[in-house]
This record gives C-alpha cells, structure tokens and sequence, in this order.
C-alpha cells in the first residue's frame, strides 16, 4: 500500500514535470506560470486606466489558462525602495515574468537587475530605466524625445509668426521631463523668432503651471503666444488660466492624453494634447509574453524594444480616445 | 427614623479584580447636616462615594436619596437628581469665564447661537448671592484655587444639588480661605443642603460637622454624633489600634550649621536670611502665597533667585537649577507631589533611583543589581507598600507614593533635606510614619526644612518655626516657647496674618 | 481603591502581568499575524522572504529607532523622511561628483543629518516650540536643501555604494547587521544606561525629571541629535537601496516610523516605550507591506488595509494589556 502510494506519487510528479518541461512560458520551472505586476503608482490619473486594462487582462489571461496565476496589482507608490522591495517580493512568490512601470530612472534600477539576475524575463514598460537595454527581457514603451518634438511643431504649426513662450517642466531629472524638453528644444531652437521667456519648475502640477500662466500673462500680455508643457495635466490648466482670462488664442500643448484635457480637446477649450498611449504600452509587453508563452518567435525590433507611438490628438480625432 | 434621611445607602459592596473594596456598607446621611466621612486612605470612603455619583457602579446594595430608589450611571445622573461632588483636584478650564464654568452644558441658548449675555446674567445674579468678590466675566485663570472650588461649590448649588459631596476641601487652602470656606458650609446647611464632608485633618471635623462615619478596609465601623465623642475614639475606630502620639516627635542633639541663607529675593519674598544646623528641624509656617515655598523653590532651583548668597557647610554655593542643588546635596520634597514628585507611569524602582543613578553606574551602564538591591532595601525600610518595586508608581496611595518621594531622596543622602508639605493628602497612619522618618533623618544628622499648612503639625515636629508674612519673615519661635504654652496656635496665626 | 498589587491573573501578580504585557504583548499580535498571512500563503514563510523582510525594513528600522525616543520625550520628529533624501544627495554627490571614499561621502551625510538633529532639539528645548510644528517646518527646509544641492537631478551611484545594501558579511545582508547593531546599542542605551532612564523620566514628568536633577534640555537635544544621527544611516541605506542620490526620496517616510513606535507600545503621552517593542513594531509593519504583495490584495484596497491593520494592532495589543494607550 505504502509503495502504491509513493509510486503513484512519483508518477504525477513526473507527468507535472513533463508537463511543465513542455510549457516555454514556466521561466523558473516550477510548474506553473506566475506574472508579476509592479505599478507605478496607484493614483496618478495616468496610471489608473493602464492598472486596470492590467487587471482585467491578467485575470482574462488566469481564466484562458494561459497563465496560472498572478500577483495582483503591487503599489509601487512612485518610490523607488517600495518597487524594489516588490522586486524583491516577486523573486519570492517565484514569477516567471514581471512587468514593472518604473518610477525613477536610476533609483529603481535595482529592482530591474534583481528580478533579471533571479532569472525573471522582466518586462519594462512606460518608461526605460537605466540599464534596461541590457537586462530587460522586454522594453515597451515610447519615444519622449518624439513626444517632444510633436509639441514643439504644434506650436509652429498653429503660429507661425513666432512670438514668446513659456515652459512648464516636469520634476526635475525625471527621464520623460530630461526627453520631452529634449525634444521640445530640437524644434523650437531652430526658430528664431520663438523666445523662451521662463522655464519654470512646475513638477507635473497642473495648479503649478496655471500659476507660471498667470505670471506669464501679467507679465508678456500679448507678446505670449504658447506654453508647451511636459505633461497635459499642465497644459491643460495653463490652458484654462487663459481661457479665464480670454486668451484663447495661447496655444497650450503637453503629453499624455488624461481624461480631462481630452474632454477639453473634445469641447473646443484645448488645441490639441500628445497622447501617450499607456495602455498600449502594456499591451505590448503581455503580447510579447503571450507569444513566449505560445512559444512563437518574437517580432523583435531591436534589443526587444517595442515602441508604441504618440499620436497628436485634435478635434478631428478625439472620439477615438475619449472613453 | 427613615424619613429625615436624605440619602441612605446599605448592603454596599464592590470588589475590583480580587479586591474587595467595600463590603456590606451602609450610609445615611440627614437633610442639612455635615456628616464626615473618616478613614484611612483604601478604607473606602472614595469608593464609595464614587459609587454615589455614578463612577462606579455597585456590584450589590441599594440606595435612596429622597425616600426614592436612586442609581446613577454617570455624575450627570447624579447632578440631575440633586447630587454633585467637589472633587480634592479641581480642573478648571482656565480659559473659561466663570459664568461659562458654571453653566457648562447648561448655556443659554438662542436656537445654536450662546447667548452669553443672559449666561452672564443669571451667573452674576447667584454669585452676588454668595458675595463672590469677581464679576462673572472674570476668567477662571484669574482665580485663586480657594476661589475656583467655590465656584465648584456655587456650580453645584446652581444645579439645585440638595447632597454635595467635598473631598478634602481644605488640602490647599490656608487658614483664612478654610474659614470662609466654612461659613459657606453652614450657609448651606441652613438652607437644608446635606453635605458629606471627606477630611483627613480632625480639627476640622471637630470643628464643621455634625456627625461622621467611620470606615475601616471596606467596612463600615459606625457613626457617631460629633457631641461628646473625642479625637482618641475616632482614631481608634479608624485605625482599630489607639494611637498615643499623634507628633512622635524625638529630640535629637543639634550640630553645627549646616545651611545658611542671607539676604534671599525672588519672586514672592524678600530679604529672607535663617540658618539650619545638622540635626535640627525648621519650620516654615505662612498663609498660602507668603512666600515659603517660594523661596524653598528658589534655594533648590527650581525658580530663579534674584540676589542672596547661600552656604553650605560654610562654603559658599551658587545654585542655577536642581542638578546642582543635588550635587551639593540639596534635596526638596516638592508639595506637587503629582507633577515634580513622581513619575508615575515608571515604576517605583525607577522613581527612587532617579536623582541617584550616577552612584549606580558601572563603567558606562547601570548596575541594575545594585539598583534593585538598594531601592528594594529603601523602599523596605521606609515601608512603602507595594506588592514589588516594578509596579507603577501609580498604583500605590498617596501615603506610599510619598514614601517612595521621600526614600529617593533618603538614598541620595543630602545634607539639608526640604520637605514641602509632605504629609498632604496622606492618611493618618502613612503620615505617623512619614514623621517618624523625619525624626530618623534629623538623627542621621541632617539638617531639616518643614512647610507644613497644618499649623499642629509644624508645632509639633520643629525645633525652630520662621514665620512668614507677604514675603517676609514677621518672626521666630523656638520648640520650648511651644512646649511651655507661651507660643500657641492663636499667637503664631497672629503672626501669620500680619499682627 | 484597595490593594491593587493582591490580584492575580493567570496565578501571576496584577502588577507583574502588567509590566510583563506591557513589554510583550505586542509580540503576541505579531506571532497572531504571522500565522495568519503563512496559513493564507505558506511561501510566506520561506526563509528566503523573510530575510527579505528583514533587510526591507532596515531603513525604517532606523528612522523608528529615533521617532521613538523622541515621541518618548513628549515629541515627535517629522524630519526624518527628508533627512533621507538630503544625506542621499549629500553622500551621492560627495562619492561620485568630488571622488571621495565611501565611507568618507557616508560620515559627511550622517553627519550633516545629525546637525540637523541636534538644530531640531535645540529648537524645541531652547525656545520652548512645539516639536511637531519645528520638525514640520525643517522638514521642509532640509527636502529643499536637498533640492538646491541636487539640482532635482538624480545622481546615480557605482555598485561599490549599493553593495552597502546589496552585498553580505558573514553571509549575512550588511542592512541586516546594521539594524542588529543599532538595535542592540539602542537596547542598551535606553534600558541599561542612566541616559534611558533620563529620557523616560523626561517623558514621564519633565518637571519632576528637572525636579531630580536632570537637565531637561540636554535630554531633548541628546534625542532629536540620535533621531537625526539614525535617518542619516537609513539614508545610506537608501541611497545603497535604490543605487542613487535624489531629493524625492523618503518622502512621507516618517508615517511609517511613527506607526512602527506607536505599535511596540510607546505612548504619545510620552514617557512609555521599549525597545524590543518598537523593534517589533517595526517587524509588524514590515510584515503588512510584505503580506499585502503576497497576498495579491486588491490594489485600491491596499492603503485602507494597511490603516486598518496598524490600527487593529495597536487595539488588540491594548485589549490583550488591558490598558489604555494614548
């Protein structure tokens, strides 16, 4: 009886194990499949729909038996040590892949490089940090540098006299904030007849850039033509802090596509918003991992960096976006 | 019989944990008399007088107040049908006026809105009544605390309270306050209020009240009318043992001088210059505010000293706070007892070896042996009662949360020890004990500052009493003028006031 | 009323059990917790994860280490999620931008944090100022600082730094180590020196501390001075943590120190606390972040989880006490 028992034993423990042998997704061979997700954050506005398309999907994936199971959304609470420590709570629980919205360039590399050593295929997405390329399994995400100079020809687009303008900045030494004012500058450089009159410290909030708004109008008057912005949460506000004071015609532009500035978009009150197509983003990186797990071959493009687009969104096209 | 008793409580017990801390207790208590309350701390009387206003709730026993069945869950239920408490710490809200003290939870009211001008009104129409020398818009911090209690005692009455409650009425009043404070109670009483009056101090009940119940370890022992019973049968009764010596006062060769002060000013006195020689007991007797403590304050550091100059075995000594009144070997018993006495969510072990620890070290870390060994011995010979030295201060009574005061500075063995009132709120046989401590260090040849309120005791434990009067010295008596009647209560309270 | 000291639970004197759950009880909650996330999760108690745990909660190991002491002395310090990110800044730029050694770029951070500390004491003992409002507003002053200094820019560090975190001794994570040696300093300071014993008598009753002797002032400077020596350390283990120096870091970090003091039982009203128990505290907070990620709790769900437990903790430890905590 006892010998029944421990062979029956030792045969489903090498069919689970043939099984397992079959599946390429089972990164660390123990039998199932495991995905991490380490959030940003789980408050900014930005952040919230793709935490939620990584809720549905994942669990849509569990059900479909394409995965076994997954972590649940983790609270990377836009700090670095806490996704770190997630990091280190992945390696733990055993997942195979992990998918992680970093919050800062540098300091939450660690996390990356942990999970890579453990032999995790992490999936980056949203933006890069700074030894993703080599570590990675995949990157997915977009180009800021891009992003920026789509803000930059709207500006030259909509007025091309030329005249002042202001630029709100992101937090400072933030890689979407150091891209996009990269890429803001490439443009607008190489007109003279635009002058950056303040470069102002803004820090992503929009009450902050409709102040810097205000200021600039007091100051310039007429003579402010734009405020191009990192994010749209800014522009936005900077946009209404002149339509209150019945300046509409000052082109206000940032990156990112939230809710609020679509709205505006939709409703005449904001030229145009560069969306950031976060959701897409993430989408990317779970098809990567779905067709590993399925065992295709990958469409890489290089280094296995997806990028997905910016798309400049205007009254034509808002519908398209707007949930 | 039944029908002159305004409150009438039997078959009272209450047990907290494992104590039992009243059993099978009775009470009565006629419409407009004084009736004491005596007994040792822990005899029961709070207890059951907490049970009264509805802070503890009886575990069996039955009460009446009025000829009706009475129970209350909170002093509010008490306060409603006729009942309110003068408790011995008051807590005023200092910035409250006094008719907004008064009425509490019992504003005047447009709809939300206070109306503050008829609160004022009706205040100042009962305070006139009592001749209450502060308008009603006076702000309690103004007050004095003789004054806030009988703000108490005007709430109370305000209230239409036929039964007030006061525990301990007297413990921070001097004599003057205490008499005022008496023709308020037989003003009272006249008007028919029932008053239960809990002291420590026999005078007074001698002097007040009409009748008294005895307590003994949660039992009730009996009552008497206050005609024709004496202060030795009450003892008696309190402590179940006869109580010879209320002052056991032992005279003990004085030495040389110990401590010498001249010249001393600060805030509240002027001019103060004495001496104490080892052995030898001061007293220091004053209304309260005539600056004795003041100055006992100034000369450890606790206030700030303007001009003087002090010496200590003839040396002379500067003196910027505490710390260094201890390194010289200065030691005072603060009066506080509550707020510059103990700590008393630390135990006792800790409390003693506070001021001593810097003989406790060895190397960088406390020898926690020796600690325990020393304050254990402390705590033994100066007979705090506690169940062990790691209990919280806070769980021993007022007369071994004293001891455990006095046996710190015991173990940091001053050469002149002040001690502020150190017998108040204290039971009698703590306080028995208390002053054979103090005989014990004059003995050890300490040179010894007593502040007393209580004019028989600092007559009958010093061998040399100053007088105070606003701030100055008005004048001296030694232990022989006491001893041979030519300086008596009478002659030395004259001195007090002034005359 | 009574004889208090006569009663007796479990066959143990009142007082005794008192003292004895006052110290341990807290222990009791934790064990409670422990079993509860392992019956839910048993990977939970991989010794894998829970040295995981350990070394994640050295930083606010050392932050909880000297909330404590200064919430035991009445107060409370609201710098030390700054001091983190200064001494980050301060220690990255020292090692990278000006090329000193390690050890001498960490000594210069600490040391700057401790100055703050001691500026925070002083503060509060000299001019009589509410702690929290002094500490709230240097709070400021010292993330600011470390604004100015840094530019707002990241400075990244070599993985000579991040082996602070990173690597081992004796087999052991050196976070590890250094929470072991504060804690065991600490322990000794506050429970066998005459120092511990000033600081709970300052807590407990600053006038009869005075009244005692003991100058008050030194012993509010002396712990506000420690609270900002040990944010300066978790600052380097920040800064070894996540491999760079920037002024964002820490932010709303003394949150989690003041729950891990108040949860090992030291009293707001001061002059109550110990120091296995704020260590426990500190597990337990560990603990919830850690059950939460194993768990897979819903993301919304998490932050009012993590409020409800540190709040039922500090409820159940009071109930198994029978005491009131403030």
């Amino acid at each position: 009886m006892k010998k029944l028992l421990v062979l029956s034993g030792a045969a489903v423990l090498a069919m689970s194990m043939a099984v397992c042998a079959e599946s390429a997704g089972d990164v660390n061979g123990d039998g199932i499949i495991k995905v991490g997700y380490i959030s940003k954050n789980l408050t900014d506005p930005f952040h919230g729909p793709i935490n939620a398309h990584a809720e549905e999907t994942f669990d849509q994936l569990v059900a479909d038996g394409v995965i076994d199971e997954w972590t649940g959304v983790l609270d990377g609470q836009t700090m670095a040590d806490v996704q770190i420590n997630a990091a280190n709570d992945c390696i733990t629980l055993g997942c195979d892949y992990v998918f992680i919205a970093p919050c800062e360039a540098e300091a939450s590399d660690p996390a990356v490089t942990q999970m890579a050593d453990a032999g995790i295929k992490v999936v980056v997405f949203n933006s890069m940090t700074t030894s993703t390329e080599e570590v990675a399994w995949v990157f997915s995400g977009s180009d800021d540098v891009y992003a920026g100079t789509l803000l930059g020809q709207w500006v030259l687009d909509n007025c091309p006299d030329g005249g002042k303008y202001i630029h709100c900045n992101g937090i400072l030494g933030n890689s979407a904030q150091i891209q996009r004012t990269e890429g803001m500058h490439s443009v607008m450089d190489e007109h003279e007849e635009f002058e950056m009159v303040a470069d102002e410290d803004t820090q992503w909030s929009g009450e902050k850039a409709a102040t810097a708004a205000e200021n600039a109008l007091a100051q310039y008057g007429e003579e402010l033509v734009a405020i191009i912005c990192d994010n749209d949460d800014m522009s936005s506000a900077a946009q209404s802090a002149c339509n209150a004071q019945g300046r509409n015609d000052v082109i206000c532009i940032g990156v990112d596509g939230n809710q609020t500035p679509l709205e505006m978009v939709k409703a005449g009150e904001l030229g145009a918003t560069v969306l950031q197509d976060g959701v897409g983003q993430l989408q990317a990186g779970i098809d990567a991992m779905v067709a590993d797990i399925n065992g295709e071959p990958q469409e890489q493009e290089a280094g296995n960096i997806f990028m997905v687009p910016f798309v400049l969104v205007t009254a034509e096209n808002v519908d398209e976006y707007l949930k | 019989m039944a029908e002159n008793y305004i409150l009438e409580c039997s078959g009272i017990s209450k047990a907290f944990g494992g104590t039992q801390a009243l059993k099978d207790v009775e009470l009565h208590v006629r419409a407009g008399e004084v009736l004491a309350l005596l007994g040792e701390n822990g005899a029961g009387k709070s207890t059951l007088m907490k049970a009264v206003i509805g802070l503890h709730q009886p575990d069996s026993g039955t009460m009446t107040f009025e000829g009706k069945p009475y129970s209350a869950h909170s002093p509010v239920d008490a306060m409603k049908a006729g009942i309110a408490m003068i408790h011995q710490e008051l807590n005023p809200e200092p910035y409250l006026t006094i008719a907004e003290s008064i009425f509490l939870n019992r504003e005047d009211t447009n709809g939300l809105i206070l109306n503050k001008k008829k609160t004022n009104q009706r205040a100042q129409e009962i305070l006139d009544r009592f001749d209450f020398p502060y308008p009603a818009t006076t702000p309690m911090s103004r007050l004095s605390l003789a004054q806030m209690q009988m703000i108490e005692i005007i709430r109370a009455v305000s209230c239409d309270a036929r039964l007030i409650i006061m525990d301990e009425p007297t413990s921070s009043l001097d004599s003057e306050e205490t008499e005022h404070l008496f023709a308020t109670i037989r003003d009272l009483k006249s008007k028919g209020v029932a008053i239960i009056y809990i002291s420590h101090r026999m005078e007074e009940i001698f002097e007040i009240c009409d009748s008294v119940a005895v307590f003994r370890d949660g039992t009730y022992v009996g009552s008497r009318s206050m005609d024709g019973v004496t202060r030795e049968e009450l003892i008696t009764m309190m402590v179940g043992r006869t109580v010879s010596n209320v002052f056991p006062k032992v005279e003990v060769p004085i030495g040389d001088v110990v401590f010498k002060a001249e010249n001393l000013c600060g805030d509240g006195f002027e001019n103060i210059s004495f001496e104490v020689h080892a052995g030898e007991m001061l007293g220091l007797t004053g209304l309260v505010g005539s600056g004795r403590s003041e100055t006992m304050r100034a000369i450890f550091g606790l206030d700030k000293l303007k001009s003087g100059r002090m010496w200590l075995n003839g040396e002379e000594i500067r003196i910027k706070n505490p710390t260094d009144a201890i390194d010289k070997g200065i030691c005072m018993v603060n009066e506080d007892r509550k707020n510059y006495g103990l700590c008393l969510f630390r135990s006792i072990r800790e409390n003693i070896s506070l001021p001593n620890l810097r003989k406790k070290q060895k190397g960088l870390l406390l020898n926690q042996k020796k600690e325990k060994e020393d304050c254990t011995s402390m705590a033994k010979l100066l007979t705090v009662k506690a169940g062990s030295i790691e209990h919280n201060a806070y769980s021993l009574s007022g007369g071994n949360q004293q001891k455990v005061v006095l046996a710190k500075w015991a173990m940091a063995d001053p050469k002149l020890l002040i001690l502020d009132e150190p017998t108040r709120g204290v039971d009698v046989g703590a306080k028995s004990e208390i002053h054979t401590l103090m005989c014990e260090f004059a003995r050890q040849g300490k040179a010894i500052i007593l502040i007393s309120s209580e004019l028989p005791e600092v007559m009958g434990m010093s061998d040399r009493l100053l007088i105070y009067h606003e701030g100055r010295l008005a004048g001296e008596v030694s232990r022989a003028e006491i001893l041979k009647g030519e300086a008596t209560q009478e002659t030395i309270l004259a001195k007090e006031f002034g005359q | 009323m009574g004889n208090k000291s006569n009663d007796k639970i479990l066959g143990i004197d009142r007082e005794t059990f008192r003292n004895f759950m006052g110290k341990y009880g807290v222990s009791v909650v934790m064990v409670i917790m422990i079993i509860a996330i392992a019956l839910y999760k048993p990977v939970f108690l991989k010794p894998a994860n829970i040295i995981n745990v350990i070394t994640q909660i050295s930083i606010n190991a050392m932050l909880a280490f000297g909330m404590c002491l200064c919430i035991t002395i009445g107060g409370i310090d609201l710098t030390v999620g700054a001091q983190i990110a200064l001494v980050s800044v301060i220690s990255a730029k020292c090692i990278v931008e000006f090329g000193m050694p390690i050890i001498l770029g960490a000594i210069i951070g600490i040391a700057v944090a401790t100055v703050f500390g001691a500026l925070n004491g002083f503060l509060i003992a000299r001019f009589n100022m509410f702690p929290f409002v002094v500490t709230l507003s240097m709070q400021l002053v010292i993330r600011g600082a470390a604004q100015v200094i840094s530019g707002g820019k990241a400075i990244t560090v070599g993985n000579d730094v991040k082996n602070i975190y990173y690597g081992k001794f004796l087999g052991v994570a050196i976070p590890i180590w250094l929470t072991i040696i504060v804690f065991v300093i600490m322990y000794i300071m506050f429970h066998w020196t005459k120092l511990g014993r000033y600081i709970l008598a300052v807590g407990g009753n600053a006038h009869a501390a005075v009244a005692s002797g003991i100058k008050e002032f030194n012993i509010r400077l002396i712990c506000h001075t420690i609270s900002g020596f040990l944010a300066g350390i978790g600052a380097i283990i920040m800064l070894a943590k996540t491999g760079s120096g920037q002024s964002n870091l820490g932010v709303g970090y003394e949150t989690d120190a003041v729950a891990a003091a108040v949860i090992g039982g030291t009293s707001f009203a001061g002059g109550i606390a110990t120091m296995p128990g704020v260590m426990i505290g500190i597990f337990i907070i560990g603990f919830i972040y850690n059950g939460i990620n194993m768990i897979g709790i819903n993301a919304n769900w998490q932050s009012i989880i993590r409020g409800l437990v540190i709040i039922g903790t500090v409820m159940l430890d009071s109930a198994i006490n029978g005491k009131s905590r403030k």
